[in-house]
């Protein structure tokens, strides 16, 4: 993976070949060697130690309430969305993509353009608007400020979000869970064939769940119950 | 004892014996994996510590020995140590991890060149080291991970311990920054 025409990352590399490293040290098989053959350290509670446990006790009480966890970075990987939650909402940088090779298409066309099962929620009725993207990878639908992306959820992550704050709400759907994320968030495209993850524009909440093998994220809808029913009503 | 030099033991093998107590077995991967792992703590930010780090991650590993999974690598296994004990020995210092890396003087160009295109090629790599620097954490970490320390987008994930869509958009996204970096300055 290290061919690459682009001239930055070439720099980048002549860059890191020319840094002056310190030599690596010598010896360094036989320091660690009379470190192994010392017996395990006696533990003491001395000051650093109590403080590391001190230290330790907190983690896991901040990461145990539900206001303490978005501070832990945690990784939720879901019906084909990899949400990565740390400290602090990162600024998508540069400005919003299409998704690879997006065309509009009919419903009928886009069906048949898939390898998965496409399903419309009932209860917006038709799509005003239908795009197949990434060689059939991805289906979006449109309903005015709705968007419901569809793609196999089963294979691989399909689309990377970080989030800060809160914690994305783990929700029941009938007998499916789903995830909501209340919040603003960048979203970003992670392409098929590899290669630079294409980045979207800020997503609005967004409600995700898996419809068999099918992932599916409901964006526009800002009312939880109202994606909960919209979801519900997917055939 | 073979009259011939036995064949180096493989990284497998040595794991397997160091597991059975063979401290010679280990001793093999120390040396092995010490330049690769003084360069990583060092990039990533040990500066002087560099080498207790790397010492110290030795010796966990050595004693975590039963949690490597056997059919995986062990060398970015050993790297994740060594970017844990990093992180450690630079949190308790108390201050911002840094690249303490200064350029390596301009080499000679081999042959009767401009000096003008030297000074230039230097000035920019000297730009865009302060630019990596100047990068958010974790798209520095990713960006001296893949480029610098030229490890793959699976083996930086392993060592940075996130998944490899974030390694993907960490460096995506650094790479942004750099390049808008680098050519605003180049105005």
């Amino acid at each position: 993976m290290n061919s690459s025409d682009d001239p930055l990352e070439a720099e980048l590399r002549a860059l890191g070949e020319s840094l002056h490293v310190p030599p690596p040290p010598e010896a360094m098989a036989g320091r660690v060697l009379t470190a192994l053959r010392e017996p395990a350290p006696k533990r003491r509670f001395t000051t650093k130690r109590l403080v590391a446990v001190v230290a330790a006790v907190l983690v896991v009480l901040v990461a145990a309430t539900p206001q303490g966890r978005a501070a832990v970075a945690g990784v939720l990987r879901f019906a084909g969305v990899e949400i990565e939650v740390g400290g602090s909402a990162p600024v998508p940088s540069g400005s919003p993509s299409p998704l690879p090779s997006e065309t509009g298409a009919a419903l009928a066309e886009a069906r048949s353009a898939v390898a998965f099962p496409l399903v419309v929620p009932a209860a917006l009725g038709e799509p005003d608007q239908v795009r197949v993207a990434d060689g059939g990878q991805v289906v979006s639908m449109y309903w005015d400020a709705i968007r419901l992306d569809q793609y196999d959820g089963s294979l691989r992550e399909v689309w990377h979000k970080e989030l800060g704050e809160p914690f994305p709400q783990q929700l029941w759907l009938g007998t499916t869970s789903g995830v909501w994320i209340p919040q603003q968030h960048g979203v970003e495209y992670l392409p098929v064939g590899g290669g630079a993850p294409v980045s979207l524009r800020l997503a609005g909440p967004t409600l995700i769940w898996q419809h068999g093998r099918v992932g599916l994220r409901l964006e526009g809808v800002p009312d939880v119950e109202e994606a909960k029913r919209i979801a519900a009503s997917v055939r | 004892m073979n009259a011939d030099d036995p064949p180096p033991l493989t990284d497998d093998e040595a794991v397997g014996r160091s597991l059975a107590g063979d401290l010679t077995a280990y001793e093999a991967l120390v040396t092995r994996y010490t330049a690769i792992a003084h360069r990583t703590a060092f990039l990533l930010g040990a500066g002087d510590e560099a080498e207790d780090v790397v010492q110290e991650a030795f010796v966990k590993a050595y004693r975590h020995l039963r949690s490597f999974r056997r059919d995986s690598a062990f060398r970015p296994w050993l790297l994740r140590i060594v970017a844990n004990e990093t992180h450690n020995a630079t949190r308790s210092r108390g201050r911002r991890a840094d690249l303490s890396v200064r350029l390596e003087a301009v080499r000679e160009p081999g042959g009767p060149e401009d000096p003008q295109d030297t000074a230039v090629a230097g000035d920019r790599s000297a730009r865009l080291l302060a630019a990596v620097r100047a990068l958010p954490d974790r798209e520095r970490e990713a960006v001296v991970c893949r480029y610098f320390l030229q490890l793959s987008e699976a083996e930086t994930a392993e060592v940075l311990d996130c998944p490899i869509g974030s390694v993907k958009s960490r460096t995506h996204r650094g790479l942004r920054r750099l390049r808008e970096e680098v050519d605003r300055e180049l105005l």
